[in-house]
Formats: structure tokens, C-alpha cells, sequence
């Protein structure tokens, strides 16, 4: 007996990688899963039906239940494809995982409007095209999972991922958002900002980690929020277990959090709340804001990517002259 | 008065009306070169009018100041590449970007449409990009530079019917992160503000309906009220928004700015801040215990199921 017996699940991006260990622990603990991956290389290109062929085989040789699906999420017809295999093949959506994800990086100044549009397509649409369908279903069922994946690269921020951060801290925004919205049906929606590594973080060069830390911008050596350790493992593998738990009946009144898992780090990320605020009853001039600013509010914060020292910047040698 | 952005030129979207106009202006005061875009469009992003994106511009110009209308969207990459050119053409630099222009299309999730979808992201996500890239490549090669994106509470910390704003919000304050990281080398800061404030697109959201949300226990839907609720104008958030544009703010870089009334506040950046720890992979039957008692202490479901409704797994818990 599993804890999602009788559950059927659908996992996109599970023909490899995180998302595959998902699909592999939810069949193993009971769930029906539609295997989605279009076995898309990491920028997008290409289609191969073998990663979801094989996993869906997997579960099967291990006495499970799968049925592997080769849409793109990218497609508002994709996302609905894979909601009514789910139904057709096994009568119902309970569960709805959303792992699927390319990278196309590139520094802002260099990157393409193409580069842009596919990023956003895959992960934040992509997240749209697959709840819109399920949400329906679920609120006439009074019940369903969601989880969505997000990432350090937009929670913290990152060089060179301004397309991937975007839609990564985007599907924070729309997971605490749509909690709200699918909360009061017996629908719970959650994220996990994962750290593991997989063909996608492989494409991030050492070498370039290196350089970037070298340099003093923040995010490249330094996306997880305390060092790496030996819990830290790494292993797309650890990730399943979160999402087998808020996947399970008892994790049914979690709602609306971003968890960060790596390895057996398991951790609940904070709400961007407002703090170290100042008041000024009426409109605060730049003078003011420059002092409250520099000694309230960025007290303890720094520049995450400061210029060099031997650069001429305007203001660096007049911070404490008032403007106005 | 001082112009401390004297020979700066700024880019404000969205300027016509509310929040972006009130900016604008203000940077026009202080003696930068405005370039004042609006399409004038409803807050559902159809029609189109040059009037209000005009009409800011003479205001600025009649008291003095430098400005110039235009009147493309945001949401294509002509659009957000036209306003740039213009800033250039005409004043023969851009130092500036302010992104405020936005749209509303809200709708509960399940009865999202994708265009509904579409439309909002492309406004106020893509829309930013749209600015923000050919802006970077100039503000790079002058080693100097100022971005401001607007983000939202509706993002930061969620809000109901809003799944398609949310996302884009939150996403504008993810992209503000990266690009603070890719730009500051180079002389060139990127931020985000959350503002509250009583505009057009606040006032599609009827006081009947907050409350209704507000009693079914759905948290994010009413109002914060406090001693400064009343200072709700919009012009409130032009100070800290220009502060931003001014040499003085060299090395404010990758922050998110909360500011309604005279309430001005930094958001707390994001961190994993309870950890529960193994040196091996968890269980789900470990989770189950830990999770709820350490990792959610305390806190609560921001739109809990009715007691009446059959949860499965309430009862054992």
C-alpha cells in the first residue's frame, strides 16, 4: 500500500531528471502517472518519444501503472491533451506536477526575443496550460494537487538566466496566487525550488562559475542560501520524496508555500514581506530617501553585482551630499 | 528647485495616466528628458488614445521640462525598441527605464482564458524585456544606467482572480534579480517597485467582493488598512521611484521596494529560512512528520477548504 493509491497523477518533463524520479516514487506509491516529456534536447530543440517510452516501461516492469504522453506544455492544446489522457486512460486528475523546463542563457544585452518567448513558453505558460485544464476538473472533484517548480535563478536571482529567473519567480507569484483561488475547493498548490544535478545545471560551465564569483556577483556560486553540505547532495532523486508528501492526503491544508529541496536540505522559503520600512506622512523628497534608503533599508544588504572600484561612477564619491 | 537629473533621459511606460504619470512628471521636475509613453489604452489593454501620453508630456514641458509623448506598446519588441530609438533621437542618450505600464484581465484560474493569459504576461513581463533589452545594450556601453520594473503584492505575496497578474509580477521582480546581476559591472542598477495605490486598475476590484473573500477566510483580498491609508494617491510613489534614477542610488542594485502613501520598504529576499536536514534521502513517512511541525509552524492555509467539505486526510492529522 502506497500513500497515493488510487491517485492519478500527471508529471510533465518526467522522461528525465527530477521529474522522472517524481514519475518513479508516485508509481510506486500507488498512482496512476501519465509520463509527459517530448524528450526535447535542454534548449528546446528536437523531439524523441524514447525518455517517456522508457519511463512509462519502467513503472510498468516494476508493477506499476503509466501511460507515457509526448506533448509539449508549451501548447495550450498540449497541456489539455495531457489532462484528458489522464482521464481517458484512468477516469480523473488528482494530481498535476509541473516540472517540465528548458534553458536558453544568455546576458540580458546579448539575449533574443526568441530566447525570451521560449523560456517564458515552456516554464510560465507551460504552467498555465496544464493547470487551466486540471484546476477545472479538480474544483468539480473537490480535489486535487498541484506542484510547480521554481527556482533559486528567480527567487534569489542569477547572471545570464534574465529569461529563466523571470519565469521561474513567476511561477512563485502565480502559485501563491492561484492558492487562493483553488484553496477553498480541496485544492492545494505548491512549488519547489529544487537544487540537483541534472543535464540542465550542466550546461552552467565551472569555469564560468568561478569567473562570476571572482568577480563578486552574487547568485552564480551562491544560488543555494547556505553552503553546500553533505546534506546537499545533489541527487535528482531526493527531490521525489517532497513531492510524494505534498502530493498525499495528509499534506492536504499546505498551501500556497515555495519549498526548497537539495539533496536532505528540505526547507520553506519565506514570503517576500516588506521590513525595515520608514514612514513620512506626506511626500518624501530624494534628500530623505537617500538617507533612509543607504541607513534603513540597505543597511545590511549589498550591490549583488557592484561595479569595479577603478570605475568612474556618478554618485559613488557623493553619497553623503544631500540633492535637493 | 534641484535638478539632480539634469542631462538624464528617462523612459517612463504606461505615463499617461496614474502611477506612471505622477513619475514622470516628477522626474520632468527634478530636469530629466522624458519620454512619455502611453497608448492610452483601457485598463483591459483595448482601445487606443494618444490623449493622456499628451497630454503628460505638455505638462511637463509647459512647467519647464523636457518631454516628448510616444505612444507604442509595450507588449511587442517594436514597440519597447521605438521608445528607445525616441529617448535617442531626441535627447541622444537613454539613462533611464520605467516600467509601469500594465493591464488587468483577472479572472479566477479555472475560468482563465489563454488570451487572457497572454495579454497580461505580455504587457507586464514581456513588456519589461521588451524595454529593459535594447535599453541594457546602450546603458552597457555608456557604463551607466538605471531599471525599474513594477511588481506587485499581488505577485510577492498572492492575491485571488489574479493568477495571470501574480505570475507576471512576481516574474517582473524574479527578472529585476537577473538583471541587477547582469548589469551591475557595468554602471547599471535594476530594481523593482510594489506600490500601493487608489488608480483605475485598483478600482475594478469592487470593496463587495473583498469582503466577500475576506469572511470566506481567503487571505490577500482586503485592503491593509492603516493610519496611512488614506494617503493613497498615486503621486506618493513617484519620490522613491526617481530616487532611483539619481547618481546618489549608484549602488542600490537588485532590490524590491514596497511604497504606498509615505510607507516605503525593502522586501525581505527570498532565503529557505526552516530547514530540516538528512545526510540521506528523506521519506514521505518522515516528511509527514516533520513538515507540518517544523517547517509549517505557525503558519496557515491562505484559503482553507469549509469545515463542511470532505477533505481526505483532515480527519487523521
Amino acid at each position: 500500500m502506497g500513500v497515493l493509491d488510487g491517485k492519478v497523477a500527471v508529471v510533465t518533463g518526467s522522461g528525465r531528471g527530477i521529474g522522472r524520479g517524481i514519475a518513479m516514487l508516485y508509481a510506486a506509491e500507488g498512482a496512476k502517472v501519465i509520463v509527459n516529456d517530448p524528450g526535447v534536447a535542454v534548449d528546446g530543440s528536437g523531439h524523441d518519444e524514447g525518455p517517456a517510452a522508457q519511463v512509462a516501461n519502467e513503472i510498468k516492469a516494476a508493477g506499476g501503472e503509466a501511460s507515457p504522453n509526448f506533448d509539449s506544455v508549451a501548447e495550450f492544446s498540449g497541456g489539455e491533451n495531457m489532462v484528458k489522457q489522464a482521464v481517458d486512460t484512468y477516469g480523473r486528475i488528482d494530481i498535476l506536477v509541473n516540472v517540465a523546463g528548458i534553458l536558453r542563457d544568455r546576458m540580458v544585452f546579448n539575449m533574443s526575443h526568441q530566447e525570451w518567448d521560449d523560456v517564458i513558453a515552456v516554464h510560465l505558460k507551460g504552467h498555465f496550460n496544464t493547470i487551466k485544464p486540471a484546476s477545472v476538473l479538480m474544483r468539480q472533484q473537490r480535489f486535487g494537487r498541484i506542484i510547480n517548480f521554481s527556482s533559486s535563478s528567480g527567487l534569489i536571482g542569477n547572471t545570464g538566466q534574465v529569461n529563466y529567473g523571470a519565469a521561474k519567480a513567476g511561477i512563485a507569484g502565480l502559485t501563491r496566487g492561484i492558492a487562493r483561488d483553488l484553496g477553498r475547493y480541496g485544492i492545494t498548490v505548491n512549488a519547489i525550488s529544487p537544487g540537483a544535478a541534472t543535464r540542465m545545471t550542466a550546461t552552467v560551465p565551472d569555469a564560468a562559475r568561478d569567473l562570476r564569483a571572482q568577480a563578486g556577483v552574487s547568485g552564480a556560486a551562491s544560488a543555494a542560501p547556505v553552503q553546500e553540505s553533505k546534506f546537499a547532495r545533489r541527487d535528482p532523486d531526493d527531490v521525489a520524496p517532497m513531492a510524494g508528501y505534498l502530493a498525499s492526503d495528509d499534506a492536504w491544508n499546505i498551501n500556497g508555500q515555495v519549498f526548497y529541496v537539495n539533496g536532505g536540505r528540505v526547507g520553506l522559503t519565506n514570503h517576500p514581506v516588506p521590513q525595515d520600512g520608514v514612514f513620512k506622512p506626506g511626500l518624501w523628497t530624494m534628500a530623505e530617501l537617500d538617507d533612509a534608503v543607504h541607513n534603513v533599508m540597505l543597511k545590511n544588504k549589498n550591490n549583488p553585482a557592484p561595479p569595479r572600484d577603478d570605475m568612474e561612477i556618478a554618485g559613488r564619491d557623493v553619497a553623503a551630499k544631500p540633492l535637493a | 528647485m534641484a535638478t539632480p537629473l539634469e542631462g538624464r533621459t528617462i523612459l517612463v511606460t504606461g505615463a499617461g495616466r496614474g502611477i506612471g504619470s505622477e513619475v514622470a512628471k516628477l522626474a520632468g521636475s527634478l530636469g530629466a528628458n522624458v519620454i512619455v509613453n502611453d497608448p492610452g489604452v483601457n485598463v483591459d489593454g483595448t482601445g487606443h488614445d494618444d490623449g493622456p501620453a499628451a497630454t503628460i508630456a505638455k505638462e511637463i514641458t509647459d512647467a519647464g521640462g523636457n518631454a516628448a509623448a510616444n505612444f507604442d506598446t509595450v507588449a511587442t519588441e517594436a514597440g519597447g525598441e521605438n521608445m528607445i530609438k525616441q529617448a535617442v533621437d531626441a535627447y541622444g542618450r537613454i539613462d533611464g527605464v520605467i516600467h509601469v505600464a500594465g493591464i488587468l484581465r483577472d479572472r479566477m484560474i479555472f475560468n482563465m482564458t489563454e488570451e487572457e493569459w497572454d495579454d497580461v504576461i505580455a504587457v507586464h513581463l514581456t513588456g519589461y524585456f521588451n524595454v529593459a533589452k535594447p535599453a541594457s545594450v546602450l546603458m552597457r556601453q555608456q557604463r551607466h544606467g538605471r531599471i525599474v520594473g513594477f511588481s506587485s503584492g499581488s505577485g510577492l505575496r498572492g492575491n485571488t482572480g489574479q493568477g495571470n497578474y501574480a505570475a507576471a509580477k512576481a516574474g517582473i521582480a524574479g527578472a529585476t534579480r537577473c538583471l541587477a546581476r547582469d548589469l551591475g559591472r557595468y554602471g547599471v542598477t535594476a530594481n523593482a517597485i510594489a506600490p500601493g495605490a487608489a488608480t483605475r486598475m485598483t478600482a475594478t476590484v469592487p470593496d463587495a467582493s473583498r469582503e466577500l473573500r475576506a469572511q470566506a477566510g481567503i487571505e490577500g483580498a482586503v485592503r491593509r488598512t492603516s493610519a496611512v491609508s488614506e494617503l493613497r494617491e498615486p503621486k506618493y510613489v513617484a519620490p522613491m521611484t526617481v530616487y532611483l534614477m539619481t547618481d546618489q542610488a549608484w549602488d542600490v542594485n537588485g532590490k524590491v521596494f514596497n511604497v504606498s502613501g509615505g510607507q516605503v520598504s525593502v522586501s525581505h529576499e527570498v532565503e529557505s529560512y526552516r530547514e530540516i536536514h538528512k545526510p540521506d534521502r528523506w521519506t514521505i513517512d518522515e516528511l509527514r512528520d516533520l513538515v507540518p511541525s517544523v517547517l509549517l509552524a505557525g503558519l496557515r492555509n491562505p484559503a482553507p477548504p469549509p469545515d463542511d467539505l470532505d477533505i481526505p486526510g483532515r480527519a487523521t492529522a
